[in-house]
């Protein structure tokens, strides 16, 4: 049971941490081409 | 390089969450596995604290250049502290609910990080009432190197004059680290990871301000 | 070479005495921290008086309304020494005529010799209306001596940046807060010890270092605070 939630826990946080991951690259990203098209 | 930099962060962070919940054993004195809490509340707090040191130097930068960026960068500095103050006193009051019963039990740390959030608050509005750039970058900075002033007495000299529910802090009285050392790997990998983080969103944060300015960034 | 008409005493001085004269003209400052702090008084006393507060209790809950009785008090009456200066337009002149870090003595001056005067008034009148024993009346004096000049100190640098603010009234308490809620958590501690007779404790070093800090701070950021 343990390792069971422990391991719900790990992936939702692994989880959420990509996500936010992948969404500040897309930013640098976009601001880069913002910056260059100065 | 960057992207090479911020696959590295993303490799480390997740090694932080594997780590904080296999590796590391748990904390004695604490309920069940919520002592894992403690290496995403702790450096949110650091990573907090981050920010207002960061704002403070941007700040006297920016009364010594007067260049706006250095202004941005201040104000950036601030709300990235204020968005980890509030992550930082939420996770807290959630191990607070689960190891003394409430959310909120004005522990003097609790109290603390509190106070510093209206800091940031006052910050943010002091910035709001002023149109004036120059004059807002001035205020505001003058402001924010007050508060870097008044801070110490928050976080380390009131908290240690009243009794706290708080568990010691991980410098104690006599200055030894008194935690086991998988868990201080662990809590450290996680400050430095999340102190990356900071940098780079305060990075974005500082490009999307100089954008909308139509300037170029520091 | 170009030398100034007057020495950095003198002018602070000038600043010092302008404040007063300017005060008893109008006896804003006076009328609204005294005011203030009679009704916040007559308030507590009104409603904790009858209620009988044990000794325990306090102990616990008079040294805070103590304190914040002078916190709000200041905060009604103090900023207006420099968003005077701004809405009448002196201000201008002042920034020709004074050195800043001249003129932030002489307002740190007068802003302490009104929290002075209201602590002096205040607190006697605290303690006679909720019967409260003070067993070190020294060590008492020394914690407002040192809370006041905190609290004058830390508010008279905060007035000076929400001079140039809008919305004055408001920003003063919502920055001003922040700013001294250190002070108050040290201030009501060595109020506490004074009270209950037990030796200064941790607490009144940590309230000089307070004061020193926001002295200094105050010193230095003055000028850029004050000059565009």
């Amino acid at each position: 049971m343990v390792t069971g939630g422990i391991g719900w826990v790990v992936a939702v946080n692994l989880i959420i941490w990509t996500g936010l991951f992948l969404y500040m690259l897309r930013l640098g990203k976009r601001l880069r081409e913002m910056e260059k098209e100065k | 390089m960057k992207n090479l930099l911020a696959w590295l962060l993303w490799l480390w962070i997740s090694a932080v969450i594997v780590g904080a919940f296999y590796y590391a054993p748990l904390a004695m004195g604490f309920l069940g596995e919520s002592s894992r809490i403690l290496f995403f509340h702790v450096p949110m707090a650091w990573a907090s604290f981050l920010g207002f040191i960061a704002a403070a130097v941007w700040s006297i930068r920016y009364l010594r250049s007067r260049n706006p960026a250095h202004d941005r960068a201040a104000a950036a500095a601030i709300e990235l502290g204020l968005l980890f103050g509030v992550l930082a006193t939420v996770t807290g009051a959630v191990w607070a609910r689960i190891m003394w019963g409430a959310y909120w039990n004005w522990d003097p740390r609790q109290t603390s990080i509190l106070i510093s959030l209206l800091f940031y608050g006052a910050y943010l509005a002091l910035r709001g009432a002023i149109d004036d750039q120059d004059t807002r970058g001035r205020l505001s900075a003058a402001y924010a190197i007050l508060g870097i002033v008044v801070t110490p007495f928050l976080f380390w000299i009131v908290p240690r004059i009243t009794y706290s529910l708080h568990p010691e802090p991980v410098i104690n009285a006599e200055g030894k680290i008194e935690m086991e050392s998988r868990m201080q790997h662990v809590l450290y990998a996680s400050g430095l990871g999340f102190a990356a983080l900071f940098f780079w969103m305060h990075d974005l944060a500082c490009r999307v301000a100089a954008l909308r300015e139509r300037k170029p960034a520091p | 070479m170009w030398t100034p008409a007057s020495t950095w005493a003198a002018e602070a001085l000038a600043v010092f005495v302008k404040e007063w004269r300017c005060e008893f003209r109008t006896r804003y400052a006076l009328n609204t921290l005294g005011l203030f702090a009679f009704t916040t008084l007559v308030v507590v006393s009104v409603n904790l008086g009858p209620l009988g507060v044990s000794t325990a209790q306090g102990t616990a809950v008079l040294p805070v309304l103590l304190w914040l009785i002078l916190l709000f008090s200041v905060a009604a009456g103090l900023p207006r020494t420099f968003v005077q200066e701004e809405e009448s337009q002196t201000a201008v002149a002042l920034r020709l005529a004074a050195t800043p870090s001249a003129l932030f003595c002489g307002k740190l001056l007068y802003s302490l010799t009104l929290v002075f005067a209201l602590a002096a008034l205040v607190t006697p009148v605290f303690a006679a209306m909720m019967n409260l024993t003070v067993e070190s009346p020294g060590l008492l004096a020394g914690a407002l001596a040192a809370g006041g000049y905190g609290l004058a100190a830390g508010s008279t640098l905060v007035a000076a940046i929400i001079a140039q603010a809008r919305s004055k009234g408001t920003l003063f308490a919502v920055l001003s807060f922040p700013v001294l809620l250190p002070l108050l958590l040290l201030a009501v501690e060595v109020t506490r010890n004074a009270v209950l007779g037990d030796a200064a404790g941790v607490a009144l070093p940590q309230l000089l270092l307070y004061d020193a800090s926001v002295t200094i701070a105050g010193l230095m950021l003055f000028p850029a605070v004050w000059n565009p």
